[in-house]
């Protein structure tokens, strides 16, 4: 740096007194700068006979100013060079700080006789360098070039890099040389790994020293027909001769047509290894390039601001735009969806928590969820006491139908993962060890992270009813199996159902009996249902039919049974054959007022009817009497032919006085052979002695006994009622038994009249 | 970000967006031969433009190219107007996707000295390349000097035979182009008449087939934006395409900057306005059809609802 400013100060004062010298005196002097890309000595032999040239051609004082681009640049700033040579890229900088009439010509040079107007730039590396080949192979070496503003020293091989992958201002370590002579010695001499260069270099460094040619190695060269040079890159237009704005039109007039007219063949041509001048090329290329590679003078990035970008990617912005906004509305829905969904599912969860039906969910055969009501149905504690048991946990060790718990609920549990809805009854042992019934309710739940199905399962306490199904049993039981019939009817007294007690005990069938009244008294009727609705219930036995016709005694009680409402509903009734109850009931009565023998009545009933005569003849005023009869010699007929040819003879007997007396008069056997008769509405003496006269002969009449025929006799005492003193029954029958003995002691065989002086 | 980064965002993005329903399969075969107009393509095949999704076939001449698609072994390739029609007629239906060069004097009319004018060219012989563009320029001088085609001795040669039937005196006029003619010139002949003669007429074109521009737009966008990139390289760095050309051609930097003068390199909006509906190429085509087909050169016209299809434009080359 301090060398090149050193330099730069020695050129500086060595031009001001021409400059000042030029300026007032020959207003014709040009002063013509060329860049010194090569050694300055060199330049200024190869560039000198143009200058001559040119001063010659156009009459002008043309002086040749040797710069390197730094002194260019100075030289430029500050007006003291009229026409220049530079490098392409090097003139873009120039243009960029400050405006030119642009270029006046585009170099040609020549070579072995092919000429061109195209430039580019040259890789070298030394030959030994086995590890240098292609492009890629430069990333992160060493690289010497004569400064960033050379076209084929610089940017033209950064741009095939550049393509190839590899960024020369990043990878890779620059040395910046200043010329392309020092270029070619750094990578000759080993203190870079390579160079670069722009074409025609290299050929003139082996012409001036041939051995070169085999020290140096060329990377990724070009295989270009026509082009007088080795390249490694592709090829931009050559060196332009650019005038500055402040020269004169006529100077620059009479510049560009010497420029043009010189020849291929000229010295001044040949010196400068130039093939001539043409009109100027188009240097857009050369402006890519340090655009790409962010060189100056666009090492700016140009401001893009959202206008360009929106100008140059409209529909994208707009694509991004619309894609943005639809990302936005649908996350905000999303959200929005998804809050609700929190929502719900809480709700969900907080309605099946209090849910009054218990549910559990199971997961491989484990409750793994469950609600309060179904910890208070087992009775438990806590939720967490039931999670992690199976239901058997919770169950008898078996079921009522014989099956293990255990098993059964696997089998339900294996039928619910395959798919299907189970229900089924199960029975619970609470905590304290009290039965709970419950319908069970299993369903698969699909979970899609799950592979096989959770399962849901609902609990239904049916306890009460299980109870209520119990006593229903046991009443329809007792019902079907009661000795009594029992039926139920309707409001209107139709039966509705019975039992087969009261199939058996009326003959009617089911079929027959429901629809038909039951059985009711024959007086009463329907009253009773009218008795029973008063009352509540009417009890009372009444004859009635079996469905054959014969006679049947039933003992009935009927119930109302009234609804919530407090209305009459039905009427059960429950009845049962009394039959043969109430003929036994009177046969003890018939043996108590009777005698078994003849079927008369007995002294109990006697009595009876005698105090009934007795108040009836007070109350009709008429007379009644009260015989006393017995057999005579009876004992010896019982004696001779047994007790029941005896017996046999009082039945006869007994028939015979019956006939005889009237209907309404009583016959009683008071015990033996002994008898009692009351006759009643005695008209007057003669008549009852007519009534006994014929009583006595009827009894002395044969009787036929044990195939013998027998005769008997009888004595009779009788007595009147009413007397003048008040008697009872047994004072008159005693009386008539006093007549009685009479007769006896008289002979027998008669009857006499109970007196008081025959006592 | 830079746009190759963007781009490649982009295309990254596509597929996403559900834009593109073709999916990554075999690269769009593009039949290619020499010719100035399409030295874009070498170019972009050259400095790696061209990406993955296409596949230059070079050939050595047009007909290779057109067999290639006739075989169905090419989804594209780089033929003139005509040669494209003809494709066309025999069966394999393409749209015109980009228009690389329009020819302003590569086509030419070479004449003996003594045919003056056109008007001199009637009971003269004349050699043409019926198979190829020289056919239809052919028909287009013979309509310029309004003459029918008996009217003239039609001499069916290719281009490259024209000098030794020239010299061994067969034929009186050529109709041919670079490099023959300038070596008629030197041998004598005079320029009667060039594709200059008749603007807009003799077009170059990049075509597809109907089956790859339905199903991989994609791979013809990268078809259509590697020619306007290495077009872009040929006009802008002029200096370097110069010598790339003439290296691959075989011929002096010099015939290069020659031959470039003789044609037309149209810009993207030149393209658009070509290939717009009832555009210049459209217009072009139905009268080269009509012309082909009652010259016997091709079978039927091609039925088509649009032979150009622009949309495979790129927007800008920025």
């Amino acid at each position: 740096m301090t060398n090149r400013f050193l330099s730069g100060l020695v050129l500086f004062f060595c031009l001001m007194p021409t400059a000042w010298a030029a300026n007032p005196g020959a207003r014709d002097a040009v002063r013509f700068g060329v860049l010194s890309y090569r050694p300055d000595p060199v330049i200024q032999t190869h560039y000198s006979l143009l200058a001559d040239y040119l001063s010659r051609e156009t009459g002008l004082s043309v002086q040749l100013l040797v710069l390197n681009q730094d002194d260019m640049n100075r030289a430029l700033a500050s007006n003291r060079i009229d026409v220049f040579l530079t490098n392409p890229s090097h003139f873009l900088v120039i243009r960029s700080e400050r405006s030119l009439t642009g270029v006046l010509a585009t170099l040609h040079r020549e070579w072995a006789g092919q000429a061109t107007g195209s430039l580019g730039g040259l890789m070298l590396t030394r030959a030994e360098r086995e590890d240098i080949n292609v492009l890629t192979d430069l990333k992160g070496k060493s690289i010497a070039t004569p400064g960033m503003n050379y076209l084929g020293g610089f940017q033209a091989p950064a741009l095939e890099l550049w393509d190839a992958g590899v960024d020369v201002q990043r990878h890779n370590r620059m040395v910046h040389l200043g010329n392309h002579d020092r270029v070619i010695r750094a990578v000759l001499t080993g203190d870079t790994d390579a160079g670069f260069v722009r074409t025609g270099i290299y050929e003139e460094l082996i012409r001036e020293t041939p051995s070169l040619a085999g020290e140096l190695k060329i990377i990724n060269p070009q295989r270009l027909a026509g082009f007088p040079f080795a390249v490694s890159t592709r090829l931009y237009p050559e060196w332009p001769l650019v005038a500055l704005p402040h020269v004169d039109s006529k100077i620059v007039r009479r510049l560009a047509s010497a420029l043009f007219a010189l020849e291929a063949d000229h010295p001044a041509a040949q010196a400068a290894g130039l093939a001539g001048f043409s009109p100027p090329a188009d240097y857009q290329s050369v402006e890519q390039v340090a655009r790409t590679l962010r060189i100056a003078p666009y090492d700016q990035a140009p401001r893009v601001t959202w206008v360009d970008v929106l100008n140059q990617y409209r529909v994208w912005v707009l694509t991004v735009a619309v894609l943005f906004a639809l990302l936005v509305m649908t996350s905000l829905w999303l959200s929005r969806k998804k809050r609700q969904l929190a929502t719900e599912e809480r709700r969900q969860r907080e309605l099946i928590g209090s849910w009054p039906q218990p549910m559990l969910m199971i997961r491989n055969g484990e409750l793994v969820k469950c609600n309060r009501a179904a910890v208070e149905l087992v009775r438990y504690t806590s939720e967490a006491s039931l999670i992690g048991k199976g239901l058997s946990a919770f169950s008898p060790h078996s079921q009522p139908d014989g099956t293990s718990s255990l098993q059964k609920a696997d089998a339900l549990i294996r039928r619910v993962t395959t798919g299907e809805v189970a229900q089924s009854e199960w029975l619970f042992v609470h905590s304290d060890g009290s039965d709970v019934w419950v319908d069970m309710t299993l369903a698969p739940v699909y979970e899609h992270d799950q592979e096989s199905p959770s399962i849901l399962c609902s609990w239904y306490d049916i306890t009460r009813r299980k109870y209520a199904e119990e006593r229903q049993r046991l009443a329809l039981r007792v019902f079907e199996n009661a000795r009594e019939a029992i039926f139920i009817t309707d409001a209107h007294g139709v039966v509705m159902d019975i039992n087969e007690a009261y199939s058996l005990i009326t003959g009617r069938d089911h079929k027959v009996a429901v629809g038909s009244l039951p059985p009711m008294p024959m007086d009463e009727g329907s009253a009773i249902l009218i008795a029973a609705r008063k009352h509540g219930v009417w009890t009372g036995e009444f004859s009635s039919r079996h469905r054959d016709g014969h006679a049947i005694v039933l003992s009935l009680t009927l119930s109302s049974v009234f609804d919530e409402q407090g209305q009459l509903s039905h009427f059960v009734g429950v009845f049962s054959d009394v039959t043969q109850l109430k003929e036994t009931e009177k046969q003890l009565r018939t043996m108590a007022h009777y005698d078994s023998l003849t079927g008369l009545p007995n002294r109990v009933l006697f009595s009876d009817r005698l105090q009934q005569s007795m108040a009836q003849a007070r109350r009709q005023n008429y007379q009644l009497a009260v015989i006393y009869i017995d057999l005579d010699h009876f004992k010896p007929i019982n004696d001779a032919f047994g007790h029941h040819a005896g017996d046999g003879l009082l039945v006869e007997v007994a028939r015979r006085m019956r006939s005889t007396l009237r209907e309404e008069d009583t016959l009683a056997r008071l015990g033996g052979d002994e008898f009692a008769a009351i006759v009643v509405n005695v008209a007057d003496q003669q008549t009852l002695e007519a009534l006994l006269a014929r009583l006595l002969t009827k009894i002395g009449d044969p009787v036929w006994v044990a195939d013998h025929s027998v005769e008997v006799s009888a004595s009779l005492g009788y007595t009147l009622y009413p007397q003048n003193a008040e008697l009872d029954g047994d004072q008159l029958l005693r009386q008539a038994d006093q007549a009685m003995y009479r007769a006896k002691r008289e002979g027998k065989n008669r009857y006499c009249r109970f007196s008081d002086s025959g006592s | 970000m830079n746009r190759r980064q963007f781009l490649q965002l982009s295309v990254a993005a596509l597929p996403a967006l559900g834009l593109v329903g073709c999916s990554k399969s075999q690269p769009l075969k593009t039949g290619i031969h020499p010719w100035i107009g399409y030295e874009s393509l070498y170019l972009a095949d050259e400095f790696g433009w061209l990406p993955q999704t296409v596949e230059l076939v070079k050939g050595q001449a047009a007909s290779d190219s057109m067999t290639g698609l006739l075989a169905g072994e090419l989804d594209a390739a780089a033929l003139t107007l005509d040669e494209a029609l003809r494709v066309f007629s025999s069966g394999v239906p393409l749209r015109v996707v980009a228009v690389t060069n329009v020819s302003v004097g590569a086509d030419v009319l070479m004449a003996k000295p003594s045919i003056t004018s056109l008007a001199g060219l009637r009971g003269r012989a004349v050699a043409a390349e019926l198979s190829g563009v020289s056919g239809v320029m052919l028909f287009a001088v013979l309509e310029r000097a309004g003459l029918s085609t008996n009217q003239v001795s039609i001499v069916d040669l290719p281009v490259n035979r024209h000098m030794e039937a020239w010299q061994s005196g067969e034929i009186d006029a050529s109709v041919c182009y670079e490099p023959v003619a300038s070596l008629l010139e030197q041998a004598g002949g005079t320029r009667l008449f060039d594709s200059s003669d008749v603007p807009d007429t003799i077009f170059d074109t990049l075509v597809v087939t109907e089956q790859a521009a339905r199903r991989r737009s994609a791979a013809v966008k990268d078809l259509v934006l590697a020619h306007f990139r290495g077009k872009l390289h040929m006009v802008r760095s002029m200096h370097d395409a110069i010598y790339r050309v003439a290296t691959r051609q075989g011929i002096s930097p010099d015939a290069v900057r020659r031959s470039l003068a003789t044609v037309m390199l149209p810009e993207l909006a030149a393209n658009q306005r070509y290939l717009a509906q009832h555009g210049r190429i459209e217009v072009v085509a139905r009268r080269l059809a009509e012309t082909l087909v009652s010259e016997g050169l091709m079978a039927e016209i091609p039925q088509y609802q649009r032979l150009c299809d622009s949309s495979f434009l790129p927007r800008s080359l920025t």
